[in-house]
């Protein structure tokens, strides 16, 4: 690099202090003048207002609030719902509403600003990893809103109006610190007229599933599809979830603790194993390697393939494109045998689209306040009605008109009961996400075999356990 | 008179070269500083370590397969893109019609003229997108065709195939560039003095012998300069990447990763902002050595004219 | 010259003397051999054309379909002509306000970064002076370097000057960031003018300015013509900038418009409005360069010689 020379007579560092002090230097430029870089503001100079009962977390009512939301599958119909019951509220408040695609990019700027905004939907392609802003203490320990009463009953606080694993999910080291507003779940979908018309079961057994996709291929339809450009580790909750109902949730903790030999269990090696065995076949359309998910989605619902393995927002995402007689419907995972340790309904359910409280927010208290808001069983209905998905708050959906997806989904949900599990290795450590995209297309493709993928994966997790400057988290 | 010609250059110099320092210089200078820091990107906060992102490059193995990548595209689509572009613009300037060598090109060359431009005005988020649709494995315009031509055992998941995207991506590249390029040498062609061409027509020489002994000696500065120009649109290839293959990897089994997706994936998902510009520095160091290559490479052979 | 119909503005000198074409061709027979490689020429012509026309008149033709008939026929022409993709797209991607955010950015930037650039140009190219090889090896090494290293110490610098979010702001960035390619390109070019003309000019009495403003940039023209197509169309791609700088979705130019929609097919599929909006935005600009096809090219011709 050959920056241009300062002007003759005066020094570097002098040149520095002038740009600085012009104004042109940027934070951290301007830190990095002082020899040792500052702590940054610790304490808040947040708005506060008083604590009152209707008032528990001390709004101030006229502070504005500004509430950033990634515009995605669920469109930002929602959040403009929930910026008037807000507004309703607190209506000095001046509520500002951004919606965009691209978080990261967009937002980077204003966290090093110190200037990010109160409420933020963390979500998306681009969004900021959730370990990076962790770890950086970007983020409100959420803690006071979960203790906080929630809007519907004075003597019911917050954290017990959450459906399962909302907390957890959102749990780094002892700070709950994301609100994960959308219960995601994880199935295999079908369109139920097809499988009515062809007399197809859905498969409980991996060996009822390899008999069924023989039957399927046999009728000239690809029993898979799958987005091998950019998503082929959607495809896992096929091997990873097999394998932890097989053996229990023990394996799905040994892989987020960074055990060695995690990624080498019995019921992982298998599971894995037999999704090879499924490639290898051809059960995969073929041509899938080359297919983004939007296409390859595009394909399933046209009839070109029988499943599609996604979490629920698959409905959302592919209105007006799926035939309206589609009748998307979600099946568990099949179990690898009738001795698994957890029943064939069992569910993931992993609580996504992450909405965070900024910690050098001006408004930090408004912002756990619209949280909230969102978590008021009008809240959550109005959620529910504007999106056909199940928010993170208890019975939401009672009342709102379902779509196929959201049937079948609730039925499901309800089938599980208890048995429900998530992993968080992916949210704790960001390097697996290109990992398992990478390995999971070169699985399914063929280009690797269980062996080899499963390696690649050890090797991330050996590499990650061995690296003491990334924080490690445990459950 | 000296005295006004130093107050003159100050101030040619002065407001362009403020804007410059301000706007280009600094930040720069800034990331250069931040390359040796451990700076996450997100706080005000970073500790200074000295070289030690650069040590951690020098043995990271997918920083090193990325430069991999940028090499042999900095290697096929500046030349392909080059002898393509002087063939079409050798035959529709100076190839003449029914061999009359040196005066006018073929038939049509005026309506090729025009439509060999068209790819340079398409924006590359557009071509991207078109291209991630042309090679769509299943109703892709590409496989389509080779079906509709019965050669459906040609057919590929192309932007799939580890062997075939990255490819795939270089022909992207070629295709938005070679237009620019013909147009530049066709006009640098037209600016040879005919009567250059007559002399070689009267000696005998085919169309092949004029090209390489008249024609192309003649343009040799064009074509050098054309070569630092794709070479630097080549290191800016992100962009179409960014719309064509979506993936934080770099394509299938990482055979499209480039440097600059490696420095996006490292600032952006993987929160090491003083790494990634550590990348950025070496990236930078990369593409001015081949400037300086490129240019002390090809001097010896211009022609003066 | 077959060509030569198209004769330049600003012809040099040694280019005005066009010879009539001849009719009567002596060599035709001599050179019968090339038979083949004629057939080969006009095979290629051909099929670069095609290959350079297909994918956007398919474009043109996906984006009147439904989005089944995109996925299930990529040769078949629309069933029935959709005209509603074209206003989905309008409508959801403001594809018309962004057209002219850019327009207005990049016509003052280019117009700004062509006079600047070529200030410096000749000063580094026609005159002598201390730190002259710093300067302009400083502005080469702009050309190398990664746009979004700089983008976070850029975001502040801009805001620090109170410019974020505005036109003027993005023009100065855009004319700051498009400065290297076109100093280096118009050195060059300088260099190769003729010094006779401005020693003349200075012995009558004419300023170091006057000069260049009166004599050397007229005779600069084609040069400028050419860099200035290649900055026009170079900042008209350009997407990571306004990103950071031009937060405000009112504000946004037309390459950012473009993204988004392309970014949202990852979350809601529609693919037919998605096609109708690149239709949209690519039309005006192949209008454009149809219409004016000519004078660009007379640009880029007496530009390329140096």
């Amino acid at each position: 690099m050959t920056p241009s020379r300062p002007p003759t007579g005066i020094d570097r560092r002098q040149f520095l202090q002038r740009l600085a002090a012009a104004g042109l230097l940027a934070v951290p430029g301007a830190g990095l003048l002082s020899a040792c870089a500052t702590g940054g503001g610790g304490t808040t100079t947040a708005a506060q207002g008083q604590v009152s009962a209707t008032n528990p977390l001390g709004v101030a009512a006229d502070a504005p609030l500004d509430v950033v939301i990634f515009k995605g599958g669920y469109g930002d119909d929602y959040a403009i719902a929930h910026e008037a019951m807000y507004k309703q509220r607190y209506p000095q408040a001046q509520v500002k509403h951004s919606a965009s695609t691209q978080i990261a990019q967009e937002m980077q700027p204003r966290f090093v600003a110190g200037n990010p905004p109160d409420v933020l939907d963390d979500t998306g392609a681009q969004k900021i990893e959730y370990a990076v802003l962790v770890n950086d203490n970007q983020l409100t320990d959420l803690g006071p809103l979960l203790d906080a009463p929630s809007v519907d009953d004075p003597n019911v606080k917050v954290r017990d109006t959450l459906l399962p694993g909302v907390i957890e999910q959102g749990t780094f080291g002892d700070k709950f610190v994301i609100l994960n507003y959308v219960y995601e779940t994880y199935a295999l979908w079908y369109s139920k007229p097809l499988f009515e018309k062809n007399g197809w079961q859905v498969p409980t057994t991996w060996d009822e599933m390899m008999a069924l996709c023989e039957k399927i291929k046999a009728a000239g339809i690809a029993p898979f599809a799958y987005g091998g450009v950019n998503a082929g580790d959607y495809v896992i909750d096929l091997n990873l979830g097999a394998a932890i109902k097989q053996g229990g949730l023990d394996v799905v903790k040994n892989i987020d603790n960074l055990q060695s030999g995690a990624w080498t269990q019995d019921t992982v090696l298998a599971a894995t194993q037999r999704l090879e065995e499924m490639a290898r076949k051809g059960y995969f359309m073929p041509g899938s390697e080359g297919l983004k998910h939007t296409e390859a989605q595009t394909a399933w619902v046209q009839g070109k393939a029988a499943f599609y393995v996604s979490g629920s927002w698959i409905e959302n995402e592919m209105k007006g494109i799926a035939p309206p007689d589609f009748a998307m419907t979600a099946a568990p995972v099949p179990v690898l045998d009738s001795s698994s340790a957890m029943p064939v309904t069992a569910l993931r359910t992993q609580p996504a689209e992450a909405f965070v409280v900024p910690s050098k927010a001006k408004n930090v208290n408004g912002g756990m306040e619209y949280l909230r808001t969102m978590l008021s069983k009008e809240g959550g209905m109005k959620f529910a009605e504007l999106t056909a998905s199940v928010p993170a708050v208890k019975d939401a959906t009672a009342q709102a008109k379902k779509t196929p997806a959201l049937e079948s989904l609730t039925a499901a949900l309800a089938a599980a009961g208890p048995n429900v599990f998530s992993w968080q290795f992916r949210t704790w450590y960001s390097t697996y996400s290109t990992l398992l995209i990478t390995e999971t297309t070169n699985l399914l493709a063929g280009r690797t075999d269980a062996k080899g993928y499963l390696a690649k994966l050890q090797a991330e997790t050996d590499r990650i356990a061995a690296d003491s400057s990334i924080t490690k988290y445990h459950r | 008179m000296r005295y006004g010609k130093y107050r003159f250059i100050a101030g040619f110099l002065a407001v362009p070269l403020a804007l410059y320092i301000v706007f280009v210089v600094s930040p720069y200078a800034q990331a250069f500083y931040i390359s040796m820091t451990d700076w996450r990107g997100f706080s005000g906060q970073q500790n200074f370590i000295g070289f030690g992102n650069y040590i951690e490059l020098a043995t990271d193995g997918r920083f090193w397969r990325a430069m991999g990548h940028n090499g042999l595209l900095l290697l096929v689509v500046p030349l392909v893109t080059i002898v393509f572009a002087l063939f079409l613009a050798a035959v529709t300037t100076v190839a003449g019609r029914q061999g009359a060598v040196g005066r006018g090109g073929v038939r049509g060359s005026r309506f090729y003229q025009v439509v060999f431009f068209f790819p340079q005005v398409v924006p590359v988020v557009i071509a991207g997108v078109l291209f991630g649709f042309f090679f769509n494995p299943d109703a892709g315009l590409l496989n389509g065709l080779l079906r509709v031509l019965g050669l459906g055992w040609l057919t590929r998941p192309w932007l799939g195939d580890p062997a075939l995207a990255l490819p795939s991506v270089m022909a992207v590249l070629i295709w938005g560039a070679v237009g620019f390029y013909y147009v530049l040498f066709s006009s640098a062609m037209k600016s040879v003095p005919p009567d250059v061409f007559e002399a070689a027509v009267l000696d005998g020489a085919g169309r092949l012998r004029t090209f390489w002994s008249i024609t192309l000696p003649m343009i040799w500065d064009s074509v050098q300069v054309s070569y630092i120009y794709l070479g630097i649109m080549v290191l800016d290839g992100f962009a179409l990447l960014q719309v064509m293959l979506p993936v934080p990897g770099g394509g299938p089994d990482g055979s499209t990763a480039v440097v600059s997706q490696y420095l996006y994936e490292s600032a952006f998902i993987n929160g090491r902002f003083g790494y990634a510009s550590a990348i950025g520095v070496a990236l930078c160091l990369v593409t001015l050595l081949l400037a300086v290559a490129v240019l002390r490479l090809t001097r010896r052979q211009q022609t003066e004219y | 010259m077959t060509l030569g119909t198209s004769a330049p503005a600003t012809t040099p000198p040694d280019r005005s003397q066009r010879r009539p074409r001849r009719h009567d061709d002596a060599h035709h027979k001599a050179l019968t051999g090339e038979r083949t490689l004629n057939v080969f020429t006009h095979g290629f012509l051909a099929v670069w054309a095609i290959l350079v026309a297909v994918p956007l008149i398919w474009a043109v033709l996906t984006a009147f379909k439904t989005d089944s008939e995109i996925f299930s026929s990529p040769w078949s022409l629309p069933a029935q002509w959709q005209f509603g993709n074209f206003v989905r797209a309008w409508t959801t991607a403001s594809i018309g306000t962004y057209f002219v955010n850019s327009l207005i950015v990049v016509s003052v930037s280019v117009v700004l970064v062509m006079l600047l650039g070529s200030m410096v140009a000749y000063v580094l190219a026609r005159y002598e002076f201390p730190g002259r090889g710093v300067i302009y090896y400083a502005f080469v090494a702009g050309m190398t370097f990664p746009i979004f290293l700089a983008l976070v110490p850029l975001f502040f610098v801009v805001q620090n000057l109170g410019m974020l979010g505005t036109y003027h702001g993005l023009i100065l960035v855009y004319t700051a960031y498009a400065l290297p390619f076109t100093v280096f390109f118009m050195t060059g070019f300088f260099r190769t003018l003729p010094s006779a003309l401005a020693e003349a000019a200075m012995l009558d009495g004419c300023s170091h300015s006057g000069v260049f403003f009166r004599i050397m940039l007229p005779l600069a023209r084609p040069g400028l013509i050419s860099v200035g197509i290649f900055n026009f169309l170079g900042l008209w791609n350009q997407y990571l900038l306004p990103l950071v700088l031009m937060p405000d979705s009112d504000h946004y130019v037309l390459s950012q418009g473009l993204a988004v929609l392309a970014a949202n097919q990852g979350y809601r599929s529609d693919w037919s409005a998605l096609f109708a909006g690149l239709v949209i935005a690519l039309l005006p600009v192949l209008a454009v360069y149809v219409v004016f096809q000519r004078r660009i090219q007379e640009g880029l011709s007496v530009g390329a010689i140096k």
